[in-house]
């Protein structure tokens, strides 16, 4: 009875948002206003300024740098409100076994250290290579954290023996924050506004060193917040 | 009607955005309704990124050998903030049902309504 009401009212809801999206230019429209308005500049002129040919990273990086910077101080902030909900040494679930109790069987060991360095050079082409090719640092940054959680399956289990030492681990997880207020500063200091990338002939190299240094800290930082909240929820 | 028919795609993502609210408010289970919310995370994303694509058109990088028509970048930029955003609530979301069940020993939310 109750589940029917829901349902019933549900449709009703569904009419209006229906009605809105046939109102919607065609999906691939070319004359949509997605591609009328802001977009036809920055794939026209994106990447003669921001240095980046893969226009996702020049508008992530350049264009809406801000934005990114609020994007990394939410994952950093969703770890600390992690970190300040689950209490500090507590087990995980009760009755779900001790992370660290249960031995993980030799073939999947042996499989993770088999993969782990071929991980480690995708995630770090993604990475370096974000600019110019498909990838950039959160994409590299989720791999990384996927393979940082590989490894503490079969590396440093415990709380004893973690598989990055606590003190580190905190400036790791702080990386990409910092990384922009680095290159905020220095941008502050080239051109006269935060997050601003020298435009002027002659200075690509270190723009594109300052974009790559962004991408390898949203990824390292990105990759060790992954590996916190994975520790954390299993309760280390 | 025919309207609708032309932009079959974004029916589909309503449809999709309907069934993770429907899990959301239909079902008591705390870690369904997280998953419901995803759905609908999933939803909203598939949404702007289709509103970007462009008929023939390849990924907005350009360079030496790339020819247009581009999708608009805008919106892959956009979804992946969104997407970050997605996790960080997931995760922290996870982390109160974890300790949730810690304090109280249930999951479902007409349960918990009687255990204070």
């Amino acid at each position: 009875m109750r589940k029917s009401l829901v349902a019933i009212t549900i449709a009703a809801a569904a009419v209006p948002m229906l009605i809105g999206v046939a109102g919607l230019p065609r999906p691939g429209d070319p004359s949509a206003a997605v591609h009328t308005h802001v977009a036809a500049r920055y794939i026209a002129e994106g990447a003669h300024e921001t240095g980046a040919d893969n226009l996702v990273t020049g508008v992530l990086l350049n264009y809406r740098g801000f934005d990114t910077f609020g994007e990394v101080m939410i994952i950093f902030a969703a770890l600390a409100a992690v970190m300040a909900v689950l209490p500090r040494g507590a087990t995980g679930l009760p009755g779900a076994g001790a992370a660290s109790g249960i031995p993980i069987s030799p073939i999947v060991a042996f499989i993770i250290r088999l993969t782990a360095p071929f991980i480690a050079a995708f995630g770090a082409f993604v990475i370096f290579k974000g600019h110019v090719s498909p990838g950039g640092g959160f994409q590299g940054g989720v791999i990384l954290g996927a393979l940082l959680m590989m490894l503490s399956l079969v590396l440093g289990r415990g709380v004893d023996r973690p598989l990055i030492p606590a003190r580190s681990a905190r400036w790791l997880q702080a990386a990409a924050p910092l990384a922009f207020f680095a290159v905020g500063v220095l941008g502050l200091g080239l051109t006269g506004a935060v997050l601003g990338y020298p435009a002027e002939p002659g200075r690509e190299l270190l723009r594109e060193l300052m974009m790559i240094f962004l991408e390898i800290g949203i990824g390292v930082g990105g990759g060790a917040i992954i590996l916190g909240l994975f520790l954390e929820t299993r309760g280390e | 009607m025919a309207a609708l028919w032309g932009n079959i795609d974004y029916a589909a993502f309503v449809v999709l955005f309907c069934i993770g609210l429907y899990i959301i408010i239909a079902k008591q289970n705390l870690i369904k309704k997280l998953l419901g919310l995803n759905i609908m995370e999933t939803a909203v994303f598939a949404f702007v990124v289709t509103s970007g694509m462009v008929d023939g058109g390849t990924a907005p990088i350009v360079g030496p050998g790339m020819s247009g028509p581009f999708a608009s970048p805008l919106p892959h930029a956009m979804v992946l903030t969104g997407i970050v955003v997605a996790v960080s609530i997931t995760a922290l979301a996870l982390c109160l049902i974890i300790e949730i069940y810690r304090q109280c020993g249930t999951l479902e939310a007409d349960e918990l309504k009687g255990a204070e």
